[in-house]
């Protein structure tokens, strides 16, 4: 049947985001993007209460999943007679998170964009030793613990076939040469899944992932970027100078490498993740969208009969409804996944809309607030989320990208341009 | 829980109709619009399906399907013809405005005569022009007796030449101007009303869109549609009926990309299919995106009418979805006009009657520009006006 409710138990995990969002991060917000860095009590207490709250696998996933080191029997996410809820869940729950501050979801601990081909790639030895690494990170004095995702080059980001960072066998290690960027929590990850190739020439075919550990010989972290939004997440170079990575760190084991395939579901991560950036998204323009609202309710008499109100009515009118509608493309790309269907084009289709119409709401929204609108300060926000939402569009693949995502998948015979 | 599966009865009906309107509407297209009306046989046919008494409920002798399923037999409908879909019988928006402003005897009373399948019915809402002296309609109904007395002339009037009856908002109280109007069910046969010309339109040719006189038609009290808040009920009206046409505007976007994509996997230039082309494919990627929106928005707000939630609510949605949907469907039969190229501007190919349609569909019911002001209304929580809200002639005259 066609629904648009909430179950009890999403409702109630949004209302508690929502209500900690309002009272307890948003006050904090602009401090954190000053300071580069949320502190690390607040991420330990505020996982300890989404966990409680949530408990269960299906909504703590969004927090990262560090708990699901192997395939559970009983895991509805993975059994695939039945439908999930976990990527809905996900949705909404990430949603409002961006909708407080988006950069704390970033900056949560746990294997964050590393898990995913982790979990889907790597051996159960591997599962067990990386995944074994977030146990008991909440526990009180207990240091907290990052994985990261590092594909990116300074030479080659969307066209993943055209890496360059080189891996060779040498007995029991194998030796990567080459430099990673932009790469999230890449500074403090206990370990980063870094890509690389044995001839960059087989493309694809030539590729190769590894766990690399922090502390590796010849690992090491570049420069951390000053980034226009974002910035109390961490955005780190990494560099790998005759890195020697231990031959059980690769991906999957040899075997996995023998066809193509075990790269590709390394690769698939974006399928799952590309949603919850567009319900993040569309988080920050919400945020940004009902700050114009109330603020054209609080300052405008929207009755008298000023030309510049009817224009205003129809600019909150066009942000609100590209905003509903980037959520309801969001929520249909994860209701596919929850039913286990393929759902590629459509994942790519709501991240691309949301980022463009998260961009256009934060937009919009300074324009109508006037000069209050651009000045950053207690509860003025509006400007952090203009700088925020720009990489929205950019990273996990630029709108262009989704684009070319989508149009192989709609345009017959279409395999590249 | 949020679900995009419509029920197995839901996906049912909609597989009948759409196997009807692959069969018997869209390869008539152009037959219908030289016509300027849809054949008795299809009409017929659909008569006997019941599609127009469908969604409303059984209390007055519909089949209680409710909005959702509306939208989504509206959608195949706007697919196949979006000029047939306004033209085909059953009480259309008259249903609607009945249920909306009528006690539930009226209700009965005046949607009764709909057990004939084959009986339309009409809206008879805008004017000629806007009134420049006082704000509120031209048209006049005076107490006369123990009824009422109507004069004026309505225009824009979807479907005047065949409907069996009218709703017609006349002005009753002149000084209380948009405030002050009222709705009345007229029948055909009334000796006051006249039929007036058809207008010549843009587009949607297979409908009848007319003007209808009134020369002191007289009808009796009880004819007179007067809920408790007459301005609520009437953007109830108008957002429900902007919905089914929002659902008409996806289906015809959603035939104008499919039309589009299909041309430019074909058309070759510079040694590949056009659609192989950067430019071209992301155009078509950005068409489709715009139709699945659109979709889900329209599916959202009639859920919302079905489920029963806020009144405020559902106009919100309803909004949303209904300007979405407008600007959807002009962008999408203008970018099928001109990913044809110059065949696209020739009558041989139907893009080109798309763009017109979709044009002239916008204008069907509130428009986007009229309903992106009641959402902003809505959510900034200013009151309802209905000088503002309603598409009156003031503002901006629209179809029914």
């Amino acid at each position: 049947m066609i629904e648009f409710e909430l179950s009890d138990r999403q409702r109630q995990l949004v209302d508690a985001l929502t209500q900690l969002g309002k009272g307890v991060i948003r006050p904090q917000s602009l401090a954190w993007d000053r300071a580069h860095g949320i502190p690390e009590d607040f991420l330990r207490n505020f996982m300890r209460m989404a966990l409680a709250f949530g408990g269960t696998q299906e909504s703590s996933r969004f927090l990262g999943g560090a708990d699901d080191e192997a395939p559970k029997e009983k895991d509805p996410a993975r059994d695939t007679s039945k439908p999930s809820h976990a990527n809905r869940t996900a949705a909404v729950a990430s949603e409002v998170i961006g909708w407080a501050d988006a950069a704390l979801l970033l900056g949560l601990p746990g294997p964050g964009l590393g898990g995913p081909p982790v979990r889907s790639s790597g051996t159960p030895e591997q599962r067990k030793r990386f995944f074994g690494v977030f146990k008991g990170q909440l526990e009180e004095g207990a240091p907290l613990k990052w994985g990261a995702y590092g594909l990116t080059e300074p030479g080659a980001g969307s066209d993943v076939a055209s890496i360059r960072t080189s891996c060779v066998k040498d007995g029991k290690h194998w030796i990567l040469n080459g430099r990673k960027c932009f790469i999230t929590n890449g500074g403090r990850a206990a370990w980063t899944v870094i890509f690389a190739t044995v001839d960059s020439k087989l493309g694809r075919a030539g590729q190769r992932a590894f766990v690399v550990e922090k502390g590796t010989p010849g690992f090491s972290v570049g420069k951390i970027e000053e980034k226009m939004g974002l910035r109390a997440s961490e955005t780190a170079e990494l560099v790998l100078e005759d890195c020697r990575v231990p031959a059980e760190n690769l991906l999957g084991g040899e075997e996995a490498y023998v066809s193509k395939e075990g790269f590709m579901t390394a690769m698939k991560t974006f399928d799952t993740t590309r949603p919850l950036v567009a319900a993040m998204a569309c988080g920050i323009g919400r945020a940004a969208y009902e700050t114009a609202r109330d603020f054209v309710k609080d300052n405008y008499l929207m009755t008298r009969p000023i030309p510049r109100y009817a224009a205003i009515a129809e600019r909150l009118a066009k942000v609100g409804r590209r905003l509903e509608a980037a959520r309801l493309l969001t929520w249909r790309s994860v209701w596919l996944a929850d039913q286990h269907q393929e759902n590629a084009k459509e994942a790519s289709m709501a991240k691309a809309y949301a980022g463009q119409a998260a961009i256009y709401a934060c937009t919009e929204a300074i324009e109508i607030c006037g000069a209050h609108g651009a000045l950053a300060g207690e509860g003025a926000l509006l400007e952090k989320w203009f700088r925020d939402i720009k990489v929205y569009d950019i990273f996990e693949g630029t709108g262009n990208i989704q684009r070319v995502v989508i149009a192989k998948r709609i345009v017959a015979g279409l395999k590249a341009f | 829980m949020i679900s995009f599966e419509p029920s197995e009865d839901q996906q049912l009906m909609r597989g009948t109709v759409a196997d009807l309107a692959k069969a018997s509407i869209s390869p008539r297209s152009r037959e219908f619009e030289r016509a300027r009306a849809v054949a008795p046989e299809v009409r017929a046919a659909v008569a006997e399906l019941g599609l127009g008494m469908a969604m409303l409920p059984e209390a007055v002798g519909g089949s209680g399907l409710g909005l959702t399923t509306q939208v989504l037999l509206e959608e195949e409908l706007g697919k196949a013809d979006a000029g047939a879909a306004f033209a085909l019988p059953g009480p259309g928006p008259y249903g609607l405005a009945v249920l909306e402003l009528g006690s539930e005897a009226q209700q009965g009373e005046h949607l009764s005569r709909f057990s004939d399948a084959s009986a339309v019915g009409a809206v008879a809402w805008s004017e000629p022009r806007a009134l420049r002296d006082r704000a509120g309609f031209a048209t006049i109904a005076k107490k006369s007796g123990g009824g009422w007395e109507i004069t004026g002339k309505k225009s824009f009037v979807g479907n005047a030449g065949d409907a069996a009856c009218f709703v017609v908002f006349a002005q009753i109280d002149e000084a209380a101007g948009w405030n002050g109007i009222g709705a009345f069910v007229v029948a055909r046969d009334n000796p006051g009303l006249k039929m007036g010309a058809r207008h010549e339109t843009l587009g949607l040719d297979a409908a009848w869109f007319g003007e209808v006189e009134l020369n002191g038609a007289k009808v009796e009290d009880g004819a007179r549609l007067a809920p408790a808040d007459f301005t609520a009920a009437a953007l109830r009206f108008f957002a429900k009926h902007a919905l089914v046409v929002a659902a008409r505007a996806v289906g015809l976007a959603g035939f104008a990309y499919e039309l589009a994509r299909s041309y430019c996997e074909t058309r070759v230039a510079f040694g590949k299919p056009i659609g192989h082309f950067q430019a071209v494919a992301f155009n078509l990627a950005d068409r489709a995106m715009d139709v699945d929106a659109a979709r889900w928005l329209v599916w959202r707000a009639a859920w919302c009418w079905d489920a029963k939630r806020p009144e405020r609510e559902c106009l919100l949605a309803s909004a949303r979805a209904g300007a979405q949907a407008l600007e959807t469907a002009m962008r999408a039969a203008d970018d099928c006009v001109s990913l044809h190229g110059g065949a696209g501007f020739i009558r041989d190919v139907i893009a080109e009657k798309l763009m017109r349609d979709a044009k002239q569909l916008a204008l069907c019911g509130p428009s986007a520009e009229q309903l992106d002001q009641l959402a902003a209304a809505v959510e900034t929580g200013a009151p309802l006006d209905p000088a503002l809200l309603l598409p009156t002639p003031d503002l901006q005259a629209v179809f029914t």
